[in-house]
């Protein structure tokens, strides 16, 4: 015969119980919500398991996969700008290149040298998801207040209204981010900006050591210039003493 | 006649006995199994070494995230960031849940901001050094989430690792060993009772189950996920993530890691395998090893090639818990020895140590 246990407290012997269920429902949520969505979930009735993952115990790891990302997105900016009481359109700026150099050649990157990209291809994802005749409106000038009203009934007056109200969130982001590429560059003299976002695919893998070798086309598009957004509480010095040296940095 | 009746009568009354102590051996079993977890859980914490070694490189990691992005933080978060439209509307779920607002409350006010940066940086050495654990983590994991969680578009799959690890070190003793809290209880008298030490017990070892499946999830699922993908199959898929301007942070490094093919299919295969592999790795010492090595080297690859240093912190961080107590003993006494060592040998003009000096040194 074993030894017998040990006694054990009716208090020890109900947290044990109760704590070691709620493990084993952990354990089983998270298992079905880490490993690939497979018919196993239905077990779990309704939206038990996402009400109880989201969102403490959020994630996904399906990164890197199936595919790897290969390639890089770039943003440019360029302005109008009073110069001298005339209007005159200024260079295209790297702004991806600017932030880039912030990451790159270091054991440490900022977060802060990710942000053009994620801006890039955030708004370029949207931008495939809309209709034709809507890409043509994201196309057109309009450097007058009240350019995000104008812009969003015509491209509602299209249809697709989920497509739509994403495209415009990305389009505000990035329209309010190359306001202050543009401010920190030219000044206050501003009176519309425009950007440039594109993707360019890495060289292929084959061809990683032929010198001549250069990478795909970029893919690239470009929406209309827009009057300069400014959102509430942006502090444009903070965004200045950052970017303008890593752009100055990059010598563009 | 009577002799075939007796003989299927004897093979019925051997099935029905096969069966009855199948039967019986199947319930002790069970009973001896849920005997053996009960004790595994009530007596005595497991891993005390390696959740403190996940304490001390989660603060770390923390503290290296905070120092990285301290001259760039209010362009990336705070007043300067607000382009991104965050304070209009946050991207995540964590700034709406109110104990989670403080730092996208003060996105807009950078010296309320830095204050707040600084304290967070504060709780994270607290948090690696094992200071005041009990009533400080809940405070550090609190702000954490919320500053992290503050700009969604920075976030990665680290976050959620970090957040899910902090949480369930809470549940465990992680400043038992190599902590200053630990220094204090030692001059502490009072006794625990044995209830209070059993409840403390099975809390801990059910969270460390929770935070080692997390783990083994994690590592075979992406697995899983990556072996539908044509780039892994084919044996090249490092490849490419490491020519792009996030994940190539190191451009020239990254041209000469890959330049050599048979390399780039090893560490390819590689990653998937040892994901794949590493739960089963674990069972047995000689594998453990291996499996560890393995993932560590895969953690420091992405940490270096990748620009992903505090994610690959903090993925090492809770791997720390697979390597037993006897271990990280073992590893302190050679350490010791060999500090004792060298300490003798630069201090004392008699020269070197005896090997049998050394040797008494690792035994004490």
């Amino acid at each position: 015969m074993a030894p017998r246990p040990p006694a054990r407290s009716p208090l020890v012997r109900v947290v044990l119980v109760l704590a070691s269920a709620l493990t084993a429902w952990h354990l089983f949520a998270s298992f079905l919500w880490i490993a690939p969505p497979s018919p196993l979930r239905e077990v779990v009735p309704g939206e038990a398991l996402r009400g109880y993952m989201l969102p403490m115990f959020g994630q996904s790891w399906s990164v890197f996969a199936p595919e790897p990302v290969n390639g890089s997105h770039r943003l440019l900016v360029r302005a109008v700008v009073l110069d001298g009481g005339r209007e005159r359109t200024t260079e295209w700026v790297d702004a991806t290149a600017a932030e880039t150099s912030m990451i790159q050649d270091t054991l440490f990157p900022p977060r802060a040298g990710i942000q053009a990209g994620e801006v890039a291809g955030g708004l370029k994802g949207r931008f495939e998801k809309l209709s034709t005749d809507q890409q043509k409106v994201a196309g057109l000038d309009d450097i007058a207040p009240g350019w995000p009203e104008r812009l969003a009934a015509q491209m509602r007056s299209l249809g697709e209204e989920e497509a739509v109200a994403a495209y415009l969130e990305q389009d505000r982001r990035a329209t309010a981010y190359a306001t202050q590429v543009a401010l920190a560059v030219w000044g206050e003299g501003v009176q519309g900006v425009q950007y440039e976002v594109s993707r360019q695919n890495v060289v292929p893998f084959a061809s990683r050591n032929d010198p001549d070798a250069s990478p795909p086309a970029r893919t690239t598009l470009q929406t209309g210039w827009r009057a300069p957004l400014v959102l509430p509480g942006q502090s444009q010095q903070a965004f200045r003493d950052v970017f303008l040296p890593a752009y100055e940095r990059t010598g563009r | 006649m009577s002799g075939v009746v007796s003989v299927v009568r004897a093979v019925g009354l051997m099935l029905v006995e096969l069966v009855r102590s199948g039967v019986a051996a199947a319930v002790r079993g069970i009973v001896a199994g849920a005997r053996w977890g009960e004790s595994w859980l009530l007596e005595g914490k497991k891993a005390l070494y390696g959740i403190a070694v996940t304490r001390i490189l989660l603060g770390t990691s923390a503290i290296g995230l905070l120092l990285t992005n301290f001259s760039t933080r209010l362009y990336a978060f705070g007043s300067g960031s607000l382009w991104n439209g965050e304070a209009e509307e946050p991207g995540s779920a964590f700034p709406q849940i109110w104990i989670f607002r403080a730092f996208h409350a003060v996105m807009a006010d950078d010296l309320a901001y830095t204050a707040l940066y600084l304290v967070l940086l504060a709780l994270a050495v607290a948090l690696a050094l094992g200071w005041r654990f009990r009533l400080l983590h809940p405070v550090f994991f609190v702000l954490w989430v919320g500053f992290i969680e503050a700009n969604d578009m920075l976030g990665d799959q680290g976050d959620n690792m970090f957040r899910i690890a902090a949480l369930l070190l809470y549940f465990t003793d992680p400043v038992a060993r190599w902590s200053l809290d630990a220094r204090r209880r030692a001059r502490r008298t009072r006794a625990e009772s044995t209830e209070r030490a059993q409840i403390s017990s099975l809390l801990h070892n059910l969270a460390l189950v929770a935070l080692a499946a997390q783990v083994c999830f994690v590592y075979v699922s992406g697995a899983l996920y990556k072996a539908g993908g044509d780039p892994w199959s084919a044996g090249y898929a490092v490849y490419n993530p490491l020519m792009t301007n996030r994940f190539g942070t190191w451009p020239a490094l990254s041209e000469l890691v890959t330049a050599w093919g048979p390399m780039v299919a090893i560490a390819t295969w590689g990653s998937i395998l040892v994901q794949l592999a590493f739960p089963f790795l674990l069972l047995t010492r000689p594998t453990r090893i291996v499996g560890l090595c393995a993932i560590g080297s895969f953690h420091l690859a992405i940490a270096v090639l990748m620009g992903l240093p505090w994610f690959s912190l903090a993925m090492i961080a809770v791997d720390s818990i697979f390597i037993r107590d006897r271990t990280w003993e073992a590893m302190t006494r050679g350490l010791r020895a060999r500090f004792a060592a060298a300490r003798a040998q630069s201090g004392s003009g008699r020269g070197r140590l005896t090997l049998r000096e050394t040797a008494r040194i690792r035994t004490e």
